[in-house]
C-alpha cells in the first residue's frame, strides 16, 4: 500500500477494489477538483489514483482527505444500495 | 494470529495499522466502524488475503499511549456496529410493520373504516350525536337562551 501522506505535487494511492468503489473515488476527485487533479486506472486488486498538481497553499492534506472522502462514499452508497 | 491486533505503530507519524480477521467483521461493519473516526483521522483500508488491514493516521499529532487507545477504541466500535448490525436485522419485520402503520395511519388510510366504532349510516348507533344531557350545545346559545 501506498501512504496517503505526501510532501511533493504529486502522490500516488492504491485503494483496493474489493473496499472502495469506483463511482465512489471519481466523486471523492471531482470534489476535490480545485485542489489536484486526480486519474483513476485499475491494476490488480486496486485501483490505483495518480494525484498530480496538489495545490500546497491548501491546509491539511488533500491526499488523505481526497481517501476519506472515497471511504465515505463508498459507506454511504453500499449502506444505500442495501436499505 | 489472533482476531485483531496492531500491526504497526508509529508514534512519530502518528501512525498505525491494524490487522483484521475478514471472517470475523463483514464489509459493512468495517465500513461503519471507519466512518466514526473520519473525523479524527485519515483512515485508509486495504486487503491482505483473509486480513483486512486498517490504516490510521491521525489528524493531530499523537504519542504511543493515544494511539494504542485509539485501536482500542477502533475494535470497540467494530463490535458496537457489529452488533448494531445484528439488532437491526433481528428487528427488520417489526421495523417495517410499524413504519408501515404510521405511513398508512398519516395518510388516512382505510383501516380508519375497517375499525370505526360508530356505523355513520346508522341513525341508532350516533353515539356522540346523541346528547340528551345538552353537553354538546354551545355556551353561547345556552347563555342566550337564560337572558331571553
Amino acid at each position: 500500500m501506498t501512504s496517503p501522506a505526501s510532501q511533493s505535487d504529486s502522490a500516488s494511492v492504491k485503494l483496493h477494489r474489493a473496499l472502495y468503489m469506483r463511482e465512489a473515488i471519481t466523486d471523492a476527485a471531482a470534489t476535490f477538483a480545485d485542489f489536484a487533479s486526480f486519474a483513476v486506472r485499475p491494476e490488480g486488486d486496486h485501483f490505483v489514483v495518480d494525484v498530480s498538481g496538489i495545490d500546497r497553499e491548501v491546509e491539511g492534506d488533500v491526499v488523505a482527505e481526497f481517501c476519506n472522502f472515497a471511504l465515505a462514499n463508498t459507506a454511504v452508497r453500499r449502506k444505500t444500495r442495501h436499505a | 494470529m489472533t482476531h485483531s491486533q496492531i500491526e504497526t505503530l508509529d508514534a512519530g507519524t502518528s501512525t498505525l495499522t491494524l490487522s483484521l480477521d475478514t471472517g470475523l467483521y463483514p464489509r459493512d461493519v468495517l465500513y461503519a466502524a471507519a466512518y466514526v473516526f473520519l473525523d479524527r483521522a485519515y483512515v485508509l483500508l486495504d486487503r491482505d488475503g483473509s486480513r483486512f488491514l486498517v490504516h490510521l493516521r491521525g489528524k493531530q499529532a499523537l504519542d504511543e499511549p493515544t494511539l494504542r487507545a485509539m485501536a482500542g477504541e477502533f475494535e470497540n466500535e467494530l463490535l458496537a456496529q457489529a452488533l448494531r448490525q445484528r439488532l437491526v436485522r433481528a428487528n427488520q419485520r417489526i421495523l417495517e410493520d410499524i413504519t408501515g402503520l404510521a405511513i398508512t395511519g398519516a395518510a388516512g388510510g382505510s383501516m380508519q373504516e375497517e375499525t370505526a366504532m360508530i356505523d355513520l349510516q346508522d341513525s341508532a348507533d350516533d353515539g356522540f350525536l346523541d346528547d340528551p344531557q345538552g353537553i354538546a350545545t354551545p355556551w353561547e346559545a345556552k347563555k342566550g337562551a337564560l337572558e331571553e
